[in-house]
């Protein structure tokens, strides 16, 4: 089966749902994997928190797109190719560092989106944003804390926050090559590049990290279904059991 | 305040007005993830609007070895209850 989204909006919507149940597929990962109970528990909530927020988001889609198929269905039903995740949540829970720098760069980003979409013509966008916002406020500010205790933690937190910062930064990059989909919903796509600048300044010079060097680097676009080699093993864990078990009730 | 992994006492407060209640125990390193940690542990479901948290080594409690002395005398005065007192008929809720 193939599936594609005719619809603009849900064109542009399908890259957040996918983002955030991938990024909650990482987390999920980290369940009883935590460095302590506290965190565990706390980065389980997250992912929880991830997985609604995607299925709100799929269940629009799947209006705007009369109903051709079920949120389920575009979760377990589609390859690689056919997600529009960013590539920044697919990478790994290399360390504790990873799990903190990604969930921070996810967290100022799609924070920026969701704040113009409570602006979006279409009720049930503005109002799904107004609702996400305080979980992703709280999530943000769980990620900033983190970032600045490991940063200026000991020499050996610090090392390892700075590499995850040093091998994340490249996918960020694609998050801010705004196309013709994209700044058709957003209010003001170079606002949220803006907002991103300042924050990381600022926040990396709280927590003593270096700012990576920018380049282009010329990396194919999530927009048109490109990703790292890490989407393909989170999907195949993640749709094994559907794919394999298509009647399977819970 | 000084640091380190410590123990910290959760207390909640589900409504405005209603007294906080203990709901358990955390770990944090400090003051502010502790008020996080409280918050990701024990309010998942709804159940506050408020919480206290409070390093368990700045709670003092009554030495369980002296138990006998400090609450068995209590048990036979039973003048400490105000219960030799004619309450009115209109009197309802006491």
């Amino acid at each position: 089966m193939s599936i594609t989204i005719k619809n603009e909006l849900a064109q542009f919507l399908i890259r957040l749902a996918d983002s955030e149940i991938i990024l909650g597929q990482r987390l999920a990962e980290m369940c009883s994997k935590g460095p302590f109970l506290e965190e565990d528990i706390a980065l389980s909530n997250l992912a929880l928190d991830l997985f609604g927020r995607g299925e709100e988001l799929l269940k629009i889609i799947a209006d705007l797109e009369d109903n051709a198929y079920t949120p389920d269905d575009y979760t377990f039903r589609r390859n690689e190719r056919e997600y529009f995740s960013y590539k920044i949540v697919e990478q790994p829970n290399n360390d504790f560092a990873w799990v903190i720098a990604r969930q921070y760069f996810h967290d100022v980003y799609v924070r920026e989106i969701f704040r113009q979409l409570l602006n979006h013509s279409d009720q049930q966008i503005a109002g799904l944003s107004e609702k996400v916002l305080k979980e992703i406020d709280y999530s943000y500010l769980h990620a900033r804390d983190w970032m600045v205790r490991l940063g200026i933690g000991t020499e050996e937190s610090n090392s390892r926050l700075q590499k995850a910062v040093d091998s994340l930064w490249k996918y960020s990059e694609e998050l801010f090559a705004f196309d013709q989909i994209d700044t058709n919903v957003l209010d003001d796509s170079d606002q949220i590049k803006t907002v991103w600048d300042n924050e990381i300044d600022q926040v990396f010079s709280e927590a003593n990290l270096e700012k990576p060097e920018e380049f282009k680097r010329h990396i194919l676009d999530f927009r048109q279904g490109f990703h790292s080699e890490y989407l393909g093993m989170i999907l195949a864990d993640m749709q094994y059991l559907p794919r394999a078990y298509p009647d399977a009730q819970w | 305040m000084e640091k380190g992994d410590r123990v910290w006492e959760v207390f909640i407060q589900k409504k405005s007005g209603l007294a906080f209640k203990h709901v358990g125990s955390i770990h944090a390193y400090d003051k502010k993830m502790a008020v996080q940690n409280a918050r990701d542990l024990y309010t998942r479901r709804g159940e506050g609007r408020e919480i206290w948290v409070v390093p368990a080594e700045a709670i003092v409690s009554t030495p369980l070895d002296q138990a006998d002395a400090f609450y068995d005398p209590s048990e036979d005065k039973v003048y400490r209850h105000p219960t030799f007192y004619e309450i009115p008929k209109e009197v309802k809720n006491i």
